[in-house]
C-alpha cells in the first residue's frame, strides 16, 4: 500500500526553511558584518506559511508528492533572501544603486505576496478535490484566460505598460500592478486540457500522408491555428515575445501528449519559426533582441541595447564558480536585476555551483509534475500536469537561456524567484493543481466497506 | 498518453542540460575573457574592494598605499610624494593603471596566478584578499635629490641613476611631472577631464623622460667612439691623436670645429686622446670615427645597449638609437653624438655603468622584491646584458672620465661642488645641438658614476635646452650623487 509520505514533506521543509535562514542571515553577514535586522521576524514569518501549507496538505491532499512543497519553499525563499539583498543596495551603506529604486519594505511585500501565493496554493487544494471538477468548466476557463490576456493590449498604455519595457503587460492601479498573464496561463492550460481531451480522437485523425508524417486533416488546423494566431497577437499588441512563446509552447506541446502525433509537434515547431522569423521582420523591437543576442559585444551594443544582458553575464562571470558569496557582488549594476535578471544575480553572489543547484531544484519540480501526470489514469489530470510541468520548464529556459546567453533574451518572470505578486502567486497555485493531480494519482483505491471475506471457489458439477 | 508525456519529460530534460552546460561554460570557462573586457566594471570596480599592494622603495619608503575610505569603494590610492615618484609608481585610476602600477597590476591587486594559494587561504581563514606588495630598487634620498634639482633647473628633462654593479635603478625623475594622487579619484568624468587634460598639455606631464624621450647625446657619446677606439682600433688613452682646430670633411664644404672653434690642447695638431677626451674635442673624435668606420660604431652602441627595442625595466624603454652614417661628414658627427643619436637619460647612465662596472653592463632594473600577503618574497635576479668593452678597456676609459672631471682643462672641472672630498666623480659632458639648422637651444648632457674606485652608483642627465651640459647637466648629477653617497656613508 502506498504511503502519505507527510512525514518525508515535513522533514525536507525543515531542510528548506533551514537553508533560507542561513542564506538571509548570511546575506547580513556578507553586507554589513552583522545578522540583519528583522530576520527573527522575516524567517519567523516564512516558517509559519510554509507550516500552515504544511497542514493544508495534510488535510486536503495527504496522499500529493512529498517533494514539491520542499522545492517551491526553498526557491520561494531563496527569492525573498535575494530581494532582501537587493533591497539593501544602497541602504545602510551599502554600495551601489539600482536602476529601478526598490522599497526600502520590497522584502515585507514580497512575503506578503507569499503569504497570498501560499493562500493561493491551499484554495486550490481545498477547492479542487478532484481534478475533473475543472474539466465541467472548459470553456469558461477558456474564456477567462483569453480576458485576461486581452485585458492589457486593449488598456491605455500607462495601465498597462511597464515602465521602460514597452511591454504591456500588467494592470496598474494605484502602487499596486497584476501581470494578468501569469493567471491567464492556469487558465488556459485548463481550457487546452480540456478542449483537446474533448477533442483529440478527432485530431489524431489521419490525413494525407507526406514525407512520411501523417498530417492531419485541413480542417482539424482551426484550433492550433487559433492559438497560434492569439499567441501572435500578444506579441504584437503586448510587445511580449517570451509570454506568446510560453503559450504556444504550451499548446503544441498539450496537443502532442492529447493526440500523440507528431506530425502537431512538427507543424508547431514550423508556425512558431515562421511566425518568429516574420515579427524579427516586421516588428523592429524583435529583430533588435536576435542582434542582441548574436553580437552583445560589438559596437554601441554592450553600452546601448545590450546593456543590460551583458552587465548580467559580467555579473556571472564575476560569480565564478564559487560566487562572491551572498552580499559580496555587484549585482546592482545590471538594470532590473530583481525581476528579469535576478537569476544573474544568484550567478554572482552563489556562482555556478549555487546556480546548478536552483535549475535542478526547478528540473526536480518539473520531473515531479511530470511523474504525476504519467502515474494519473485521468487523461484530464494527464494533460494538465503535463502542460503545467512542461511550461514550468519552458519557462525557466526561456528566461535563464535568455540571461544567459542561449537563446535570445524575451522579458518573462523567474518562477518563485522574481519580484512581483502575480508571478508568485500564480507559481504557487500551480504547484497546487499538480500536488492535487499527483494525490489523485497516488491515493490508493477505496477500501471496501466491509470484509467480506474470502472469495469462495465452488466447484460445480 | 504515456509515451508522448516521456518524450516531453526527455525534452523537459535537453532543456535543462542545455542551460547546465551553458552556465558552466559561462561561469567556469568565460569568467575570465569576460573580466578582461574593456567595459566590465565589475572587475575593476573588484580592485578597490581588496587593499591593492604598496609600493615601497629599496630604503622602505612607502610611494604608493592604498587606504581605506567610506562609501561604494573600500580603498583609495594614495601616493604621499606626488609627482616625485611619478615615473615611477605611475598611476592607478578606475580605468587604468601606468608605469608599475600597470606593469606589476596582476600582483599589486592579488589577482596573479602566484596568488592564488594565499588567496585562497585567506578566503578559507576569512582574511580578506590583499595584493602583494612591491619594492622597487628606488633610493629615496637619490628621487628626492634628482627630482628637486630638475625642478629647480625648471627645464623639462629627465635623470636616471642606477647601481653599476647590479643594474638597480637608484632614481628615475622626470620633469615636467604629474601628480598620481588626481587620478585616484572615483569620479568617472573628473577622471576623464583630467586625463583629457594632461594628454593635450603642451609640457607633456605624463611623458617618463627618464625612459620614453631621447635626445642627442651630443659628446658623451664620445665614450661609445673612444671604447670603439681603444677596444678594436689599436688605440689607448696615451695614444697621441690628429687634432686640428678645424677638421675638413670630405662630402661637405662644412668644416668640423670643436665647442666655440677653439684650439684642441696647445693648438700643436696632435694631443693624447686622454686630453682630447677631457677637452671634448670634436675633430679629433669626427677623424677617429671616419677612421673607425660607422659601423664599428654601431656595433659598439649596440652592445651598450642602443638601438634595442626590447628593453623592459619592467615598463617598455624607448629605444637609443644610432643609425647607421653614410660618408665621411654623417660618420664624423654621428661619433660626436650628432646627425641622428639619440638616448634616453636611461642610456646615459647605461654608458657610464658599463665603463663603471669594469666594462660589464647589467640589466637595469626597477622591482628589487614582491612580497605576497604571506610574506613569501619573490626576489629579483641581477643580469647581465652584455659587454661593451673590456676591462682593460674600461679602466682606460674610466681614467679618461676622471679627467674630464679632475684635470684642470677638463669640461666638468667647474662644476659647483664635483670636486667636493668624497665624491670622486668620473664623468663626460654632452652639449647637444638640435632643431632645424640646430636653431634651438643645446641640450645640455651629462653621464656619471662615482665613486671611481669603487663605482656604487652611476647616472645618466639630460635637460632640454639646458645650453652647456658642464652648466646644466652636471651639477643636477652632482647633488643626486652627493645625496646617494651622503645615505650610502651613513649606513
Amino acid at each position: 500500500m502506498p504511503r502519505g509520505r507527510r512525514r518525508t514533506e515535513f522533514l525536507m521543509l525543515i531542510f528548506a526553511v533551514a537553508v533560507v535562514v542561513f542564506a538571509y542571515g548570511s546575506v547580513g553577514l556578507g553586507l554589513n558584518g552583522k545578522l540583519p535586522a528583522g530576520m527573527a521576524e522575516y524567517c519567523g514569518g516564512f516558517a509559519v506559511l510554509i507550516l500552515v501549507a504544511h497542514f493544508a496538505v495534510r488535510r486536503f491532499a495527504p496522499w500529493a508528492d512529498p517533494l514539491m512543497l520542499p522545492l517551491a519553499t526553498l526557491l520561494n525563499g531563496l527569492g525573498i533572501v535575494m530581494i532582501y539583498r537587493l533591497q539593501e543596495v544602497g541602504r545602510n551603506g551599502n554600495p551601489g544603486s539600482l536602476s529601478v529604486p526598490m522599497s526600502a519594505s520590497a522584502t515585507a511585500i514580497q512575503l506578503m505576496y507569499t503569504a497570498i501565493g501560499i493562500a493561493g496554493f491551499i484554495g486550490v487544494l481545498a477547492l479542487i478535490r478532484e481534478p475533473r471538477v475543472l474539466q465541467r468548466y472548459t470553456y469558461t476557463f477558456g474564456a477567462i484566460g483569453l480576458i485576461l490576456l486581452a485585458i492589457p493590449a486593449l488598456l491605455p498604455s500607462h495601465i498597462s505598460e511597464v515602465p521602460g519595457t514597452g511591454a504591456k503587460i500588467q494592470l496598474a492601479i494605484g502602487g499596486f500592478s497584476i501581470q494578468p498573464e501569469e493567471f491567464a496561463k492556469l487558465a488556459l492550460a485548463v481550457f487546452f486540457a480540456g478542449y483537446l481531451v474533448a477533442k483529440r480522437d478527432v485530431l489524431a485523425l489521419a490525413g494525407r500522408r507526406f514525407l512520411g508524417i501523417d498530417l492531419p486533416r485541413a480542417r482539424d488546423l482551426g484550433p492550433v491555428l487559433i492559438a497560434w494566431a492569439a499567441s501572435l497577437l500578444v506579441l504584437v499588441f503586448e510587445s511580449d515575445i517570451g509570454t506568446s512563446a510560453l503559450f504556444f509552447g504550451l499548446f503544441v506541446v498539450m496537443i502532442y501528449v492529447a493526440t500523440q502525433r507528431t506530425s502537431w509537434l512538427l507543424i508547431g515547431i514550423a508556425l512558431f519559426v515562421f511566425g518568429s522569423v516574420a515579427a524579427s521582420r516586421l516588428f523592429g523591437h524583435v529583430g533588435e533582441r536576435f542582434d542582441i543576442w548574436l553580437h552583445p559585444f560589438t559596437g554601441s551594443n554592450p553600452s546601448g541595447n545590450a546593456y543590460q544582458l551583458v552587465q548580467g553575464l559580467y555579473g556571472m562571470g564575476y560569480g565564478g564558480v564559487l560566487g562572491r558569496g551572498l552580499g559580496g557582488g555587484q549585482p546592482y549594476f545590471t538594470p532590473l536585476v530583481q525581476s528579469d535578471f535576478i537569476v544573474t544575480a544568484f550567478g554572482e553572489e552563489i556562482g555556478l555551483t549555487g546556480l546548478m543547484a536552483l535549475l535542478i531544484i526547478y528540473g526536480l519540480i518539473v520531473q515531479r509534475g511530470l511523474r504525476a501526470a504519467i502515474s494519473t489514469r485521468d487523461p484530464f489530470a494527464k494533460l494538465l500536469a503535463g502542460g503545467l510541468a512542461f511550461v514550468l520548464a519552458l519557462q525557466v529556459f526561456v528566461i535563464v537561456g535568455g540571461v544567459t546567453r542561449l537563446i535570445p533574451l524575451t522579458g518573462i518572470t523567474t518562477p518563485f524567484l522574481s519580484q512581483g505578486g502575480s508571478s508568485l502567486v500564480a507559481s504557487w497555485m500551480m504547484i497546487g493543481m499538480l500536488m492535487r493531480i499527483s494525490d489523485t494519482a497516488r491515493r490508493p483505491p477505496p477500501q471496501a466497506i466491509q470484509d467480506e471475506g474470502m472469495t469462495q471457489v465452488v466447484r460445480i458439477g | 498518453m504515456n509515451h508522448a508525456l516521456r518524450r516531453i519529460s526527455l525534452a523537459c530534460l535537453v532543456m535543462f542540460v542545455l542551460l547546465l552546460i551553458n552556465v558552466n561554460y559561462l561561469q567556469a570557462f568565460q569568467a575570465n575573457s569576460l573580466a578582461d573586457r574593456s567595459g566590465n566594471i565589475r572587475s575593476f570596480d573588484q580592485a578597490y574592494q581588496y587593499q591593492r599592494g604598496s609600493i615601497t622603495t629599496a630604503d622602505g619608503v612607502t610611494i604608493a598605499k592604498s587606504r581605506p575610505v567610506k562609501g561604494i569603494y573600500k580603498f583609495q590610492r594614495y601616493y604621499p610624494y606626488g609627482s616625485v615618484y611619478a615615473p615611477v609608481t605611475g598611476y592607478d585610476s578606475l580605468y587604468s593603471q601606468s608605469a608599475i602600477e600597470q606593469a606589476e597590476n596582476k600582483l599589486l591587486s592579488g589577482t596573479d596566478p602566484t596568488l592564488t594559494v594565499p588567496n585562497l587561504i585567506n578566503l578559507i581563514t576569512g582574511k580578506p584578499q590583499q595584493g602583494a606588495s612591491v619594492q622597487v630598487t628606488i633610493n629615496s634620498k637619490a628621487q628626492q635629490a634628482a627630482y628637486d634639482a630638475l625642478k629647480a633647473a625648471g627645464k623639462s628633462g629627465g635623470v636616471v641613476a642606477v647601481d653599476p654593479q647590479t643594474g638597480a635603478i637608484l632614481a628615475l625623475a622626470s620633469y615636467p611631472s604629474f601628480n598620481p594622487n588626481a587620478y585616484a579619484t572615483f569620479n568617472g568624468q573628473k577622471l576623464d577631464k583630467l586625463d583629457a587634460k594632461l594628454r593635450h598639455e603642451a609640457s607633456q606631464p605624463l611623458l617618463d623622460r627618464a625612459i620614453n624621450a631621447s635626445y642627442p647625446p651630443g659628446s658623451t657619446f664620445k665614450i661609445v667612439t673612444s671604447s670603439t677606439a681603444i677596444g678594436n682600433g689599436g688605440y689607448n688613452s696615451q695614444t697621441s691623436v690628429y687634432a686640428p682646430t678645424s677638421l675638413a670633411l670630405a662630402d661637405t664644404t662644412n668644416r668640423l670645429i670643436n665647442s666655440d672653434g677653439e684650439a684642441c690642447g696647445g693648438g700643436g695638431g696632435h694631443v693624447p686622446l686622454i686630453l682630447a677626451f677631457a677637452q671634448s674635442c670634436n675633430t679629433v673624435f669626427g677623424y677617429i670615427g671616419i677612421k673607425l668606420g660607422s659601423a664599428a660604431l654601431k656595433q659598439e652602441a649596440e652592445k651598450f645597449g642602443m638601438n634595442s627595442s626590447s628593453l623592459t625595466i619592467p615598463m617598455q624603454v624607448s629605444p637609443s638609437n644610432y643609425v647607421l652614417a653614410a660618408g665621411q661628414a654623417l660618420t664624423a658627427y654621428s661619433a660626436i653624438g650628432q646627425y641622428s643619436d639619440t638616448v634616453t637619460p636611461l642610456q646615459e647612465a647605461m654608458f657610464s655603468s658599463a665603463i663603471a662596472n669594469g666594462g660589464k653592463l647589467m640589466k637595469p632594473y626597477l622591482v628589487q622584491d614582491v612580497k605576497a600577503p604571506d610574506l613569501t618574497t619573490v626576489q629579483a635576479k641581477t643580469d647581465q646584458l652584455s659587454q661593451p668593452v673590456s676591462a682593460n678597456v674600461a679602466s682606460q676609459i674610466k681614467n679618461m672620465m676622471i679627467s674630464v672631471v679632475q684635470s684642470s682643462y677638463g669640461t666638468a672641472h667647474a662644476v659647483p661642488g664635483i670636486l667636493a672630498p668624497g665624491l670622486n666623480i668620473a664623468g663626460k659632458t654632452g652639449t647637444a645641438q638640435n632643431g632645424t639648422n640646430n636653431t634651438n637651444l643645446n641640450d645640455a648632457v651629462f653621464t656619471a658614476f662615482a665613486p671611481a674606485d669603487n663605482p656604487t652608483i652611476a647616472i645618466g642627465v639630460v635637460i632640454k635646452g639646458g645650453g652647456y651640459g658642464a652648466a646644466a647637466a652636471a651639477p643636477i648629477a652632482v647633488q643626486v650623487i652627493k645625496a646617494y653617497l651622503a645615505f650610502l656613508g651613513r649606513q
